[in-house]
């Protein structure tokens, strides 16, 4: 008897509920910027709010994955672009991007101003940092064993099954650790590195979260080396459980172990809203965004004389660092990444 | 005779005019998309031809070279093989449980049942950090048995057989539901022990069930994006790891449209198999169940606390460990769930589990009905697994680029991986209603519409009920939905765990565990909620449970 009371009513529901929803979703986006960034974009409501108060425009923020499937997406839609500006593409793409011809110049006074980091034509650099090694200051203290000088150290049988890597192949971090032994070692002498690693127990994640969350030492796995960013122990204690006075982890900046990642925000080709969109370049350059990005995106402001995030006193910047042609980078990179998986995972 | 030859017919129309809703879904978002990116692939487009990265179009010589690559061959062993230890493993541990599940009562029995499906919500990352707080080398097992599995392959099987488990133990159930008491009285008066009884009377009922979910399990696991990933490390990447690669990182589309074609032709096969295999289930169910009946020896108590035992080392203690670390978190973590974000959050997965919940209802209830008497239709229900999900994601960019961060391409593509679950379960509940009761219903005069709203609709209720939960399960963990295009508005609980667990800090781990915590909370109250039913209604509605007869 239940069921023949509450059968059409249900029915009822969700057939109302199905409609509504294919009805009520369909509305075209009207004057809004379109803005396409990698997943890890962040950066807090207010000032976000604030730029669409000023420039008189909504922002529709467009997530596309990383920046190598957020570019690719880009690529693949050219004819009918799904944004009008794109932040994220960083030097390891930026020639990628120019040769598929997907970016348009832009010649604002950002673009004029020196910043402390650089990026070719078209790309207005935002924010800068490194990939490097980071080690779990615990484990070394409970092992005794010493910090590893250099790379070739990592080879040797003493930290045999110490470090984890992520797979360039799926991985950004992971592709510019691989970048920087080329650059730090020479092209030969690199892949003869990554064959020592395979040998000397080295583990490849797919991606950083799950070699930081489920291999590396400080967090229940038991690689006490992983190749991560020279801010992450600033985040360590940014988003440490109680009060640290000094970070859990340190980062290692080993000679070919330091890749500098620059970012940059530009317009994309055939998108529409081109005031606003500089607008919004020159916004990602403003003093507020440029220290709001320090603890929201874990990156250093490119912009000369932005004051430095109190966390970031615990993210040691690199001295030195070797760094690539990116016309190799463009040409060369997935003919790297190929071998690389020959030679480590084959 | 002419009277029910009319009514044979206007049903057929009826299935045809039902049938072309799900179908032109399926083709509008699954099909057309895998179809235009290998398009793409074969033109040698995308503009990238000039980076090198460009092998430009399809020819038997290329296909041929990509599969003399022997690591990709290995890919493909790989892929299978895993995927046939899981099922086996599957089997061996879920067979008992479900047998233990569809014969004894306990106490809790009933929620057992519900909760099977848990952890189907487990966001992968997430699992596999509950898998190592017990296996891995800071785990439990290591502190009082020194045993750390990180890096062995046990390890991945374990996570498999975490995911999947309840597949078959819900599969099992229903299967030995149907093995006739009077048949098994038989045998055991005439002498079989009850090993024999089993494999002479249950065994061959409960087998094409049993060969059907295995076949899910197999997609599953052979697509499979997860956990085994997480837990092994890209020295056992899938198969499907490699297309990733190809589209999202290389645009190496036209190697990834070859891999894409043989993995499609392999995952297409186990789905035939399914269908062909599910449609001899679709036969009435027998009116002699057997009763369910308290442990009453030694040995049956000694086989319920071994079921519950697989159930808790398999799939609860994952889960009770990462509780554990929530509640040794603090109240620093446990404020993660006051913050703006996560209340935004909960929102939109309320929201956009709802939405695809109630579409994959409706198409999966039109689906069902319309495939009724094609084997054909009902594959067609399964090719959301079958097609690559990249392949769908990267398609439907290039299809409907317009449309690719619009909300209703969002729950289209939630829908589109949820609906073929409510499909299954339905399609063997209308197996298992009698052809005679429409008949005597249509003879007394009611309408078709009448027909299924007083017998069809209440008989299959309860596997309604058992498919939206399936569907709403794997909303709520959604897989696969990563791929699609996102906006910072959408945030659901998921994205908002792994965006914890994109950066550093103590803090970050701690709030992402109790977000999924939350997670798992919300599922539970989905499924108590949607399989909620008052006892004695289900009993006379459901020809399954209709009152045995006593042996």
């Amino acid at each position: 008897m239940k069921f023949r009371a509450a059968s059409p009513f249900t029915l009822a529901t969700l057939l109302t509920a199905a409609l509504a929803t294919a009805a009520g979703a369909v509305h075209a986006e009207v004057s809004k910027l379109r803005v396409l960034t990698h997943s890890s974009f962040a950066l807090p409501k207010p000032l976000l709010a604030k730029f669409e108060a000023d420039a008189g425009i909504k922002l529709s923020i467009i997530k596309a994955g990383d920046a190598g499937e957020m570019l690719n997406k880009l690529i693949l839609t050219r004819a009918r672009p799904i944004a009008d500006v794109v932040y994220g593409i960083d030097n390891t793409l930026q020639a990628k991007a120019a040769s598929a011809d997907v970016l348009e110049p832009y010649t604002g006074a950002a673009l004029q101003r020196k910043a402390l980091a650089t990026l070719s034509a078209n790309l207005v650099p935002v924010n800068y940092g490194y990939v490097t090694l980071n080690y779990d200051k615990a484990s070394f203290a409970k092992s005794g064993t010493a910090l590893p000088q250099s790379l070739d150290d990592l080879a040797k049988p003493a930290y045999k099954g110490m470090l984890v890597v992520q797979n360039p192949a799926t991985s950004s971090p992971g592709n510019a650790f691989l970048l920087s032994t080329i650059a730090g070692m020479g092209e030969a002498a690199a892949f003869d590195w990554w064959a020592r690693m395979r040998a000397n127990g080295m583990k490849v994640a797919k991606g950083w979260s799950e070699a930081y969350y489920t291999d590396f030492a400080k967090n229940g796995g038991k690689y006490p080396l992983v190749v991560s960013y020279a801010t992450s122990p600033a985040a360590e204690v940014f988003y440490s459980k109680t009060k640290l006075t000094e970070a859990p982890t340190g980062s290692l900046a080993l000679k070919g172990a330091v890749f500098q990642q620059v970012e940059g925000v530009a317009l994309v080709k055939g998108g529409a809203q081109r005031e606003a969109a500089g607008k919004f370049i020159e916004f990602m350059r403003s003093p507020a965004v440029q220290e709001a990005l320090q603890t929201e995106m874990w990156m250093f402001a490119v912009e000369p004389g932005t004051a430095k995030a109190d966390a970031m006193r615990f993210a040691a910047e690199p001295g030195s660092f070797d760094s690539l042609p990116s016309a190799d980078i463009a040409s060369k990179n997935s003919e790297w990444v190929s071998r690389w998986t020959k030679v480590v995972l084959k | 005779m002419a009277l029910f030859a009319h009514y044979q017919r206007s049903a057929a129309l009826r299935r045809c005019a039902l049938a072309a809703v799900p179908l032109l879904f399926l083709a509008c978002l699954c099909v057309a998309p895998m179809l235009r990116l290998l398009a793409e692939g074969s033109a040698g487009g995308a503009g990238v031809s000039n980076t090198g990265a460009q092998s430009g179009g399809y020819s038997s010589s290329g296909f041929i070279a990509l599969w003399q690559d022997s690591y990709l061959r290995g890919r493909l062993v790989w892929s299978l093989l895993q995927a046939a230890a899981s099922c086996a493993m599957v089997l061996v541990l879920g067979l008992p449980v479900a047998w233990v599940l569809a014969r004894f009562d306990f106490a809790g029995r009933s929620v057992v049942l519900r909760l099977l499906m848990l952890p189907f919500v487990m966001p992968a990352l997430v699992a596999s950090l509950g898998v190592l707080a017990l296996w891995g080398p800071q785990g439990l097992a290591m502190q009082f048995f020194g045993l750390d599995l990180q890096d062995t392959p046990w390890l991945l099987v374990y996570g498999n057989v975490f995911f999947n488990l309840c597949l078959l133990v819900r599969a099992g159930v229903d299967g030995l539901g149907q093995v006739s008491s009077s048949q098994l009285a038989a045998a055991r008066t005439l002498g079989a022990s009850p090993w024999r009884a089993f494999w002479r009377i249950e065994w061959p009922t409960v087998r094409p069930w049993l060969v059907s979910s295995l076949c899910l399990v197999f997609l599953y696991c052979f697509s499979g994006f997860g956990i085994a990933l997480i837990l092994g490390g890209q020295r056992y990447a899938t198969l499907e790891v490699e297309i990733y690669t190809l589209v999202a990182h290389e645009l190496k589309l036209a190697e990834a449209g070859m891999l894409a074609v043989v993995t499609m032709a392999i995952t297409g096969a186990a789905a035939l198999l399914y269908t062909l295999r599910e449609s001899r289930l679709a036969t009435p169910a027998r009116g002699d169940a057997l009763a369910l009946r308290r442990p009453s020896t030694t040995l049956e108590r000694g086989m319920v606390a071994l079921a519950l035992g697989i159930l808790l080392l398999c799939c609860a203690s994952p889960m009770l460990a990462i509780a554990l670390r929530v509640l040794l978190a603090g109240p620093g973590a446990w404020a993660v769930l006051l913050q703006e974000d996560t209340a935004a959050a909960l929102w939109n997965t309320l929201r956009f589990s709802g939405m695809a919940v109630c579409l994959a209802s409706v198409l999966g209830l039109a689906h069902a009905l319309a495939a009724q008497r094609s084997a054909l239709v009902r594959w067609a229900a399964l090719l959301p697994f079958v097609v690559s999900p990249i392949t769908v994601a990267f398609g439907l960019l290039l299809l409907y680029p317009q449309w690719s961060a619009s909300l209703p391409l969002l729950v289209a593509a939630y829908t589109l991986l949820a609906y073929p679950l409510v499909t299954q379960s339905i399609t063997s509940a209308l197996g298992a209603i009698p052809a005679n009761l429409h008949r005597a219903a249509h003879t007394l005069g009611a309408s078709p519409w009448r027909c299924f709203w007083r017998v069809t609709f209440p008989l299959i209720l309860p596997a309604l009920r058992r498919g939206m939960a399936f569907a709403a399960a794997s909303a709520l963990g959604e897989f696969a939905v990563s791929l699609f295009l996102a906006r910072p508005e959408w945030t659901t609980l998921t994205t908002l765990i792994y965006q914890r667990l994109g950066r550093p800090g103590a803090n970050s781990l701690n709030e992402a565990l109790v977000l999924a915590c939350l997670l798992v909370l919300l599922a539970l109250a989905a499924f108590l909620a949607l399989e909620y039913r008052p006892a004695p209604a289900a009993r006379t509605c459901t020809p399954q449970r209709a009152r045995p007869t006593h042996a």
